[in-house]
């Protein structure tokens, strides 16, 4: 992290996220689609944020503008204070590299790759610096063991389960230490147990490390782990709260059902 | 991301789809083998004929003593074919003699007309005794003159021990292996200089008369004797081209030679038959006939309204004349085709280009069909490839690679694909000349170049043929591939 202050400390920082009156429109069949129509909120370092919202109320959307997959049509946006909302397609990918984590719904990891160069990938694509294969190595071991896998590290995707290739995935996502991890959907492919397994993995890296982290997901369960919600509905934030119950994968062993 | 981290990253990639990256390393693997093959036979075929052209003569010319244009107009050109012919029905009939007069050379020369016996047994149309050893050496200093050889011809009993053949004898110059650029010496050596100048009594058998006389022994350091004078043979002489095959009666190989000056002091004679000239272009030679006819006019003293009193002709002429063509057809040809020499030496040899040139453009249109379908099989492939791995390209963007990064991706595979395919084409191809060369005996030839050219061709058809794919890849919607399943 750019910023090694400390995390409890989030009054006087500056916020990892900023975004301000965000819109994207989409053209569907000649028929525009606001899929955002301003959202404004911040998110501070050290955060767990769950994203909820029914089909199509733009969470999506948002989560790609925050992974800097897409680029807004208005407003800005400000990570770590820099405006990233007008920038190229190189400088795009330079920062995805580097501030940015992804966990996917569907795991995407690269087919018959082991765990180990999987988690290397961002490495590879590192903008500046060339980093040794030894280095790649040491980094990537180090976030396998974060996620508790560092006996799978030659297996292949197809040789894992699906909480494994999560957390795989996690690992990868860990890799340049970054400022964010979005979060898709991830337990959306994920029988009852392992979400809570892939749910306690989120919560520990949120607590210890002090990773920001925003969930999106349509499962107010899974949204329960966060300690803030925000809802979207038409494209808007229709609320934004605090969670102060928490849910704690320690006090609530008992099995959740999962809707998909 | 620069070219020495996206290399592993493509060949990586390769890695992971064994199956696909064969096929496609074999189609490119094929057309490279088939352009290399093609290569090997093309140059090898131009190369085996343009050295049997060359060993044949292109750049010979020869100067006949005698000019029998003056009393015929349908003459052969400058070949004895006749006189030959004539002579050996003589030596059947005198085969019955018990000594021939030639086979003493002092009875023979004590005979007033001896000196003149020489051109009359040659010609019999008209040929006289007028070249002499200082025509040849003035010819040797004219410009663009590689070789010179004089030479006398006669017709002798050869003997050695009981056997006799009755053969072509020349009186030479040691020169005359230089010219004859096909010439190889199983055994022995050609007479030397110095043996030239001490006019020794060596002689070299041609294979066919050495075979007669000596049957599979070994000649050379044996004795033969002609005109009961002995001669010590030094070597055995034959022939590396496929155009002429030593056989009885011809001129080369069933014949025998000695040094002319040699057979100037046992003859005691000083006339040349003929003088052999090489130019050493053959674009010279039209011109050195010129001046060689202009140089022998002066020498002869011939005025200006007179005939030559011998003939210039060329190699090509001559092979016409000739070559297996019956008599009356030939006297038709060269008849009718006023002057041959206007069928002159460039204009063959432009001939040959043409035909070399049409040979090589039929060998790149066959090598670019070949890399065009083997550089579309790429293409296929990368296409295929890209559809088959959009998650990939995705999840790719998602962690940081930039456009040119999956674009440089895609070009290195396809480039890998194609120069794996061109090595191995290499490989296969060079095995295939071989193969036809030992098996077929075609003759091949492949140059460095010729491989350094290949693989060089097929890693700019994988560039050519993988922008395209590679293209559409970096143009991928990250969001878009990374929802594809």
């Amino acid at each position: 992290m750019t910023d090694p202050g400390n995390h409890d400390d989030v009054g006087n920082a500056v916020p990892v996220i900023a975004v301000h009156d965000l819109t994207k429109t989409y053209a569907m069949e000649g028929a525009p689609v606001h899929a955002l129509r301003g959202v404004t909120l911040e998110i501070r370092r050290g955060e767990f944020v769950s994203v909820v919202g029914p089909s199509g109320s733009g969470k999506s959307t948002f989560m790609h503008l925050l992974g800097c997959l897409d680029q807004p049509d208005g407003g800005r946006y400000l990570l770590e204070g820099r405006d990233v909302s007008r920038l190229s397609d190189d400088e795009l990918s330079a920062i995805r590299n580097r501030k940015i984590g992804f966990v996917f719904q569907g795991f995407n990891l690269l087919p018959r790759t082991s765990a180990m160069e999987n988690v290397e990938l961002p490495l590879l694509y590192a903008p500046d610096a060339r980093i040794s294969p030894a280095e790649r190595r040491r980094r990537a071991e180090t976030a396998l063991a974060a996620v508790g896998l560092e006996d799978r590290a030659s297996h292949h995707p197809n040789q894992l389960s699906g909480g494994q290739q999560q957390r795989v995935a996690i690992a990868r996502a860990l890799l340049n230490d970054p400022a964010i991890l979005l979060a898709d959907e991830p337990t959306g492919n994920l029988d009852s147990e392992t979400s809570v397994e892939v749910m306690d993995i989120f919560q520990r890296l949120n607590e210890a490390r002090g990773l920001t982290i925003v969930l999106i997901t349509h499962e107010p369960q899974v949204a329960e782990y966060a300690s803030r919600i925000i809802r979207f509905k038409d494209g808007r934030v229709v609320s934004d709260q605090r969670h102060a119950s928490r849910r704690a994968v320690a006090g609530a062993p008992d099995s959740r059902a999962v809707n998909s | 991301m620069r070219l020495p981290s996206t290399l592993p990253i493509a060949l990586r990639a390769l890695r992971r789809n064994t199956l696909q990256t064969a096929l496609t390393i074999a189609g490119m693997t094929i057309g490279v083998a088939a352009v290399l093959a093609m290569i090997a036979i093309g140059t090898g075929a131009r190369t085996a004929i343009e050295d049997q052209i060359r060993a044949a003569g292109m750049n010979l010319i020869v100067v006949t003593a005698g000019n029998y244009k003056v009393k015929t107009t349908d003459d052969f050109g400058g070949g004895a074919v006749e006189p030959s012919a004539a002579l050996r029905l003589w030596s059947l009939f005198e085969a019955t003699l018990l000594a021939h007069p030639e086979d003493d050379p002092m009875e023979k020369h004590d005979h007033p007309t001896a000196r003149q016996r020489l051109g009359d047994a040659e010609a019999g149309l008209g040929s006289a005794a007028t070249l002499l050893s200082s025509d040849a050496d003035a010819i040797r200093r004219i410009r663009g003159v590689q070789y010179v050889a004089e030479g006398l011809r006669q017709n002798a009993h050869v003997k050695a021990g009981a056997k006799r053949w009755f053969t072509r004898l020349h009186g030479t110059d040691q020169q005359l292996p230089l010219i004859r650029r096909a010439w190889i010496f199983p055994s022995g050596r050609f007479f030397s200089a110095r043996e030239q100048s001490r006019a020794e009594q060596v002689i070299v058998l041609g294979s066919i008369a050495a075979e007669r006389l000596f049957g599979d022994g070994h000649p050379v350091g044996r004795d033969v004797t002609i005109w009961n004078q002995p001669f010590r043979v030094v070597g055995v002489v034959t022939t590396t081209s496929w155009m002429i095959a030593p056989a009885a009666g011809d001129d080369q190989f069933d014949a025998v030679y000695i040094p002319f000056r040699t057979m100037h002091r046992l003859l005691n004679l000083t006339k040349l038959n003929d003088i052999t000239i090489t130019a050493a272009s053959t674009g010279d030679v039209t011109r050195i006939m010129t001046d060689v006819t202009t140089l022998l006019r002066e020498r002869h003293k011939i005025a200006d309204n007179a005939a030559d009193d011998f003939t210039v002709t060329t190699q090509a002429r001559q092979a016409l004349a000739r070559g297996g063509l019956r008599p009356d057809v030939a006297r038709a040809v060269v008849g009718n085709v006023a002057g041959l020499e206007k069928v002159t030496l460039e204009q063959l040899g432009r001939t040959l280009d043409r035909a070399t040139r049409t040979m090589a453009l039929l060998l790149a249109a066959i090598a670019a069909v070949s890399l065009v379908v083997g550089g579309i099989g790429i293409m296929n492939v990368m296409l295929l490839s890209i559809a088959d791995r959009t998650r990939e390209i995705g999840i790719r963007r998602a962690v940081g690679a930039r456009a040119r990064d999956v674009r440089s991706q895609f070009v290195l595979e396809a480039v890998a694909l194609s120069v794996a395919g061109g090595l191995a084409g290499v490989i296969v191809g060079l095995a295939a000349a071989a193969g036809l060369e030992r098996y077929l005996r075609w003759s091949t030839s492949v140059s460095p170049g010729a491989i350094v050219l290949s693989v060089g061709v097929a890693a700019a058809v994988g560039i050519f043929f993988g922008w395209y794919p590679a293209k559409q890849a970096a143009a991928l919607d990250p969001i878009q591939s990374l929802r594809r399943e």
